[in-house]
């Protein structure tokens, strides 16, 4: 037993009592009942649990004043309810652990010495007081009540604190310093460290303390060394602060017995600060960065590697963010406005490339004779080829084929047949000289006249036309309409030798009187083959020339056997009928090449084709012609039809030859640079070939004569896809009506103004423009223009296209 | 065969939608045709044109039908497989309506036609397999309890960090005592490897090339904000491609592994830097194989050789820099061993760590046993098949290669056996953070035996917003078309990223990182050494798969 007090001038037993307390008397006007509680009795340690059962009862029996003499006990004096009255226990001898734990208020403890841990543990209201030092986790968790320390404290105290706001704040008084880890996760209640002869000089809170603190304040006086700087701020003391401290600081001091530094305490607010946590809207306004990233790239990054950074030496764009949708030059895209970049394919398919898509445009605009007249600009037989004859390549591939049927291309090449003869250009004086009046012949000098050069044409037989004329069934093609178009051409006026053949001297002349020949007699050489019997055979270029000159010969009953069943094959075959031929046959060492309106006529005839068989011989006397692989036929009369080969022994030396054609280069020139050969002579065509090839020739010798740079112009046919077809409905016409066919016309590759770019551009970066000259434009505004597409995408016409933006 | 006479194909031999990877939803009655998505869509897998619309009606009381007709203009994806949708959403990003989406297709037979040509299909991104990996079914099942005391991630101060370099055990170092203090025999003829403490989170090789220079600038900008403003010790790969010359003479080299791999280069040029460095780099890294593509080169494509990287790399602009699959003239990992670590200490007298890094392989163990006897070797770096590339052929990137985890697994299990885990640093790379677990992921492969890890493919997706994803989402890093400006050398694409938005983005997720790690790491009471091969601590639900890492299994 250590040193005992008296409690209100009640002396106590020397000697302790059994039981082991002892009930004092009353002291002055309070019913103040003093007893003296002792941890061990009879030199044996009382249990914790029953000391605490005698301090209840005690407290219970009455007794306001408790005067323990303890052994280590632990949680002295909590828990003790005396009902609006006051309890006082004077703590004497060795402490145990959680002394006033879940004190409540009204307690009032006074340890009479240092005190062990966790001091204070969830304090909820009791006035404590230690005349010495608190070891670790004191005050932890207090809630009420109020901690003073004649010492100091040590690891952990005043952690997890709190202030319940139906009371007063828990306070804690430390006279000299804390230890490490003070005031963690503390959400409330007030701390005072006064930092009077720390045990640690330069630190008088510890290490880190106020790791996860939330609320409540700390006011200390001394030196620190850190704080959790992402829970707490560092504050100079308010006035208000000032006056708490001055205040509260009496009551502390007095009570651990050491008033004589009030003074020194309170001699100036500079000495104190405060620690107060950030509240949660601080936190949350709280920069993440401890300096600003772009801050760091100027006088961090920048400043060691250089200015625009690392790769700011190899780059040589502005060094700024581009928005996802761009304009202008940063566009990944562009449209372009490529009117007419393109052929449609009408023109592209079509050897002359007559650009029907111009004259539907002039059609829609009510210009129909000017769209006649224009096709005449390519041609001088739109009636009798594209009307007739022709294969019409151009409706093969319209794209209008794709929802219905193609414009009817031929009917508006008919229409053209009572067209006048354009305008001729004025005279040139440049001479060539165009030898053969076919096609071929008839297209160059056309155009070249037209172009107001003067031309001498010569034709071997009595008539233009050539193979038109001479071999062409008459009921494929009206002899009028060719008479009528030739005498168009006629009015060209230029020099026309007809009955004209020419040899090598006549080749020779014209030559030298001529600055250019166009070489373009055809191919009017039947070919034969030989084998036994061929001398009995007639060739298709004979049996159809003698028809159409007016020789009839006579098959009736006959069985008829051609050879080749290509096309001529076919005529020859529909006239064979004509002439009351009983069956034909048409052969072919291969598939047949023969197509469009002749094979129809030929087999709707009645003609029969067979193939693959080589003829091995005709026996004229037995009417049969045999076959390689051993088959026979009737046959009471053979056409051979295996095409036509050039008569050119007219020909001077150093015009090449190749295999019995002319050979020339991309533009039509022989290996004489003055002499051109086109059509026929330099290989098999069709007569659109013939008069394409024309056309083409007389360009590059206009530009030749005049000259002038040639660069013809190439033009890549548009692909369908790019024509939308959804515009149009479907409409099959029953009748031909260029106005009503030129709408029709899906316009490939043509701007049709329709004006679909222009309003469907949600930016409104395309706008129409119109020429002095009438003539308009679609163009983009670059900086509206964010290359989406959209004017591509739904141009009927093809005519937008997106390219890359570089 | 030629068409039927008179007849014009129409569908004959054209793909239908179904069979490709995403297919475009889009909405009519959201759309406001403005074109946003048109305008980006990087492969122009999307484009506008024009339906027509046909409704019959009847009004009358008896059959009267009437015809209406209307056309309207619509955003329509492509059956064309050369531009088919990635299913990147770049569509989705710029639509202010929410008009448009890819959507993917689990049906999809992409892979059925993407050969046009004869061509394997060759593409970015990593091994296209969405499901859960290994590494993320590994849980940290060892808690202290009560057992032990457990630590508080936010209250404990602790430090995550990791060595790169070998590290001698204590009775080969040379030490002497020196008035009562152990110092380092200065005489002593001993080698004593270069270490360096890093974290054990290293932003893996992607290279100067095959990233954007705002995305490169962008890592290397926050490397360095990290090291010296957060005092966190992250250090980058280089990649093989060349270092900026300003990187390469400033002080922040030091926060960088420089890669040397079989292409080789940029390294006259870093070499023509030598005498101009202030720093050492923090390593030198060989590369012999990439986890993403074994035995698959690299190829940056000559469009993409600008005068940026040809100057980098010095290679002429314009030109096909391959990286062949093997480095040419080493055959044999002695050769490879003693020439290239040799070497590559040399060219910074022996100051700085220098290690391999190869695929995963079943042989990896036979490489770790080589280097484990090299005094020059300072780590192994193993790449697993989950790691990502910039460009490879499919069947490379989807079938060749091995896991991390059981690789890693028997590499450290083998230098337990010898004694030397502690010796020679096992780096863990491909696949980390695959699914988001970035921290998890590195927490587990540290517990099975990794010192540290290496992360690329995460990083890109986290500070750059990467599209890509296991549904071979995107995936168009080889192509230079990168919609987020991330693998691209057009400044059109590559000036929608900011560096300092990556930047930032890398600081976040470094930081991010480290507290979760600290929250995986302090619940299992470690808190002052990383917890290299404490494979207690991890628990699967899979038989086989504990079995093989020789972990518990718990269910």
């Amino acid at each position: 037993m250590r040193a005992k007090k008296k409690s209100k001038g009640r002396s106590q037993k020397k000697n302790p009592p059994s039981p082991p307390f002892a009930k004092g008397g009353h002291g002055g006007i309070m019913e103040l009942q003093t007893v003296t509680i002792y941890g061990n009795v009879d030199v044996e340690r009382v249990p914790s649990r029953i000391l605490e059962e005698h301090i209840q009862q005690a407290v219970r029996d009455g007794a306001r004043m408790l005067n323990i003499i303890t052994d280590g006990q632990h949680g002295i004096g909590g828990r003790i309810w005396p009902r609006g009255e006051t309890v006082r226990i004077i703590v004497e001898g060795p402490v145990g652990q959680r002394l006033g734990s879940m004190g409540m208020s009204g307690t009032e403890i006074i340890v009479k010495g240092s005190s062990s841990d966790d001091i204070g543990w969830l304090n909820c209201g009791a006035k404590i007081t230690v005349l010495g030092d608190v070891t670790n986790g004191a005050f932890n968790a207090a809630a009420q009540g109020t901690l003073y320390v004649q010492g100091s404290g040590g690891a952990r105290c005043d952690t997890m604190t709190k202030h319940n706001p139906r009371f007063d704040p828990p306070q804690s008084w430390y006279f000299r310093d804390v230890g490490d880890s003070f005031a963690e996760f503390k959400a409330g209640g007030i701390s005072v460290v006064c930092g009077v002869n720390p045990r640690n000089p330069d630190n008088i809170l510890g290490y880190r303390p106020c790791v996860g603190m939330v609320g409540g304040t700390i006011y200390f006086r001394g030196p620190i060394q850190g704080y959790s700087e992402r829970d707490v701020k560092l504050l100079d003391l308010t006035p208000q602060d000032w006056e708490w401290l001055k205040t509260n600081m009496k009551p502390f001091l007095e009570a651990i017995d050491r008033i004589s530094y009030y003074n020194e305490l309170t001699r100036s607010p500079g000495d104190w600060k405060k620690l107060i946590a950030y509240t949660p809207q601080e936190k949350r306004t709280r920069k993440w960065f401890k300096m600003p990233l772009t801050e760091f790239r100027k006088n961090n990054w920048e400043k060691e590697v250089g200015a625009g950074g690392i790769f700011a030496e190899y780059l040589d764009h502005e060094l700024t963010i581009l928005p996802y949708i761009t304009t202008g030059k940063e566009r990944r895209n562009r449209p372009i406005w490529s009117n007419e970049k393109y052929a449609p394919p009408c023109a592209y398919a079509c050897p002359t490339h007559i650009p029907t898509h111009k004259r539907t445009t002039l059609i829609r605009q009510g210009k129909l004779q000017e769209a006649l007249e224009l096709v005449l600009q390519y041609s001088p037989l739109p009636a009798t080829v594209c009307g007739e004859i022709c294969p019409n390549l151009c409706m093969q591939s319209c794209t209008r084929g794709h929802i219905d049927t193609p414009l009817n291309i031929d009917k508006l090449g008919s229409l053209s047949l009572d067209t006048p003869l354009l305008k001729k250009g004025d005279p040139t004086g440049r001479t060539i000289a165009i030898i053969g009046g076919g096609p071929a012949g008839m297209s160059v000098a056309w155009q070249l006249a037209l172009k107001g050069h003067t031309i001498s044409l010569y034709e071997a037989s009595d008539k233009l036309g050539g193979k038109i004329e001479l071999c062409i069934p008459r009921e494929r093609l009206p002899h009028k309409i060719l008479e009528k178009e030739i005498s168009r051409f006629n009015e060209l006026g230029i020099d026309l030798h007809l009955n004209t053949r020419i040899d090598k001297n006549k080749f020779s002349e014209i030559y030298k009187t001529h600055e250019m020949v166009v070489i373009a007699c055809g191919a009017h050489q039947p070919i034969k083959i030989t084998f036994p019997g061929s001398e009995d055979i007639i060739s298709a270029y004979d049996f159809l020339k003698d028809i159409n000159l007016g020789k009839k010969l006579d098959l009736k009953d006959k069985k008829v056997v051609i050879i080749g069943a290509g096309n001529v094959g076919m005529d020859v075959a529909s006239e064979s009928f004509n002439l009351g031929a009983e069956s034909v046959i048409a052969l072919d060492i291969q598939k047949p090449a023969a197509f469009g309106k002749e094979l129809e006529i030929a087999k709707a005839k009645g003609t029969e084709i067979i193939w693959p068989k080589l003829t091995e011989r005709y026996d004229k006397k037995e009417r049969k012609i045999f076959f390689q692989d051993g088959t026979s036929l009737d046959a009471d009369f053979v056409v051979i039809s295996i095409g036509n080969a050039p008569l050119l022994d007219f020909l001077q030396p150093g015009i090449h030859i190749e295999s019995g054609w002319i050979a020339v280069n991309d533009n039509y020139q022989t290996s004489d640079s003055k002499v051109y050969a086109i059509g026929d002579v330099t290989g098999l065509g069709l007569v659109t070939n013939a008069i394409g090839q024309g056309r083409l020739v007389a360009e590059y010798i206009h530009y030749q004569l005049m000259q002038a740079p040639y660069s013809p112009e190439i033009k890549q046919v548009i692909p369908y896809e790019k024509i939308k077809t959804e515009y149009y409905d479907l409409c099959r016409l029953d009748s031909f009506i260029p106005e009503k066919d030129a709408e029709r016309c899906m316009s490939c590759a043509t701007c049709r103004d329709c004006r679909m770019c222009e309003v469907v551009c949600y930016w409104d970066a395309i706008s129409r423009v119109v020429y002095e000259n009438g003539s308009y434009e679609y163009i983009v505004d670059d900086d509206k223009c964010t290359g989406c597409g959209f004017c591509a995408g739904v141009c009927p016409c093809g005519v937008w296209e997106m390219v890359e933006n570089i | 065969m030629e068409p039927a006479t008179g007849i014009r194909l129409d569908y004959n031999h054209q793909l239908s939608l179904r069979e490709f990877p995403y297919i475009i939803r889009w909405r009519d009655d959201r759309c406001k045709r403005c074109g946003n998505c048109t305008a980006v869509c990087p492969v122009k897998a999307i484009e506008p044109t024009v339906k027509v619309k046909r409704v019959v009606q009847s009004e009358g009381p008896i059959p009267t039908p009437t015809t209406t007709r209307g056309i309207t203009h619509v955003i329509e994806q492509v059956t064309d497989m050369e531009r088919y949708c990635t299913g990147c959403g770049t569509c989705t990003l710029v639509c202010p309506n929410e008009a448009i989406e890819p959507e993917f297709n689990p049906q999809n037979k992409f892979l059925h036609y993407k050969n046009k040509g004869g061509e394997g299909y060759k593409r970015g991104g990593r091994r296209n397999d969405p499901s859960i990996s290994t590494l993320d079914r590994l849980k940290f099942t060892r808690i202290s309890m009560l057992t032990d005391p457990a630590l508080d991630a936010g209250r404990h101060e602790f430090r995550i960090r990791t060595l790169l370099g070998r590290i001698l055990p204590p009775d080969e170092l040379p030490l002497k005592s020196e008035n009562g203090k152990l110092v380092v025999d200065r005489e002593s003829k001993r080698f004593i490897p270069p270490v360096r403490e890093i974290y054990p989170i290293i932003i893996g090789s992607m290279s100067v090339g095959a990233l954007s220079p705002p995305m490169w600038e962008g890592l290397a900008m926050g490397v360095a904000y990290l090291n010296e403003v957060e005092e966190m010790p992250v250090v980058m790969c280089t990649g093989e491609g060349g270092v900026p010359p300003r990187l390469l003479k400033s002080k922040y080299l030091k926060y960088f592994i420089i890669q040397i791999a079989s292409g080789y280069f940029g390294w006259d040029e870093i070499i023509h830097s030598l005498p101009l460095m202030t720093e050492d780099p923090a390593g030198v890294e060989i590369k012999y194989g990439q986890g993403a593509k074994p035995g698959d080169g690299g190829l940056l494509m000559a469009q993409k050789v600008i005068k940026l990287i040809a100057q980098i790399r010095g290679v002429p602009q314009y030109i096909d820099l391959a990286s062949p699959p093997t480095h040419q003239t080493k055959y044999s990992i002695e050769e490879s061993v003693m020439k290239m670590i040799q070497s590559m200490s040399m060219a910074w007298g022996f100051r700085v760590p220098v290690f391999p890094k190869i695929s995963g392989t079943k042989t990896a163990r036979a490489v770790l046993n080589n280097l484990a006897r090299n005094p020059y070797a300072a780590a192994l770096s193993i790449d697993g098949e989950d790691g990502g590339t910039g460009a490879a052929y499919n069947v490379s990137l989807d079938k060749m290669g091995h896991p991390i985890a059981s690789n890693i697994r028997e590499c450290y299990l083998d230098l337990v056996r010898q004694g030397k885990q502690n010796e020679l640093p096992l780096i863990a790379a491909g696949g980390i953070g695959k699914k988001g677990n970035l921290a998890a992921n590195a927490a587990a492969l540290i517990m099975l035996g990794a010192s540290a890890v290496a992360v690329g493919k995460y990083i890109m997706q986290s500070t750059a917003d990467c599209f890509g994803y296991e549904n071979n989402r995107c995936n168009l890093c080889n192509t230079g078309k990168c919609p987020r400006g991330i693998t691209t050398q057009d400044p059109k694409l590559y000036r929608r990223l900011d560096s300092d938005k990556v930047a930032e983005r890398l600081v976040e997720v470094f930081k991010a990182a480290d507290v979760e790690l600290r929250k995986i790491f302090a619940p299992m009471g470690r808190s002052t050494e990383l917890p290299i091969g404490m494979s207690d601590g991890l628990s699967v639900n899979d038989k086989a798969i504990a079995e093989r890492l020789e972990i518990s299994y718990a269910c």
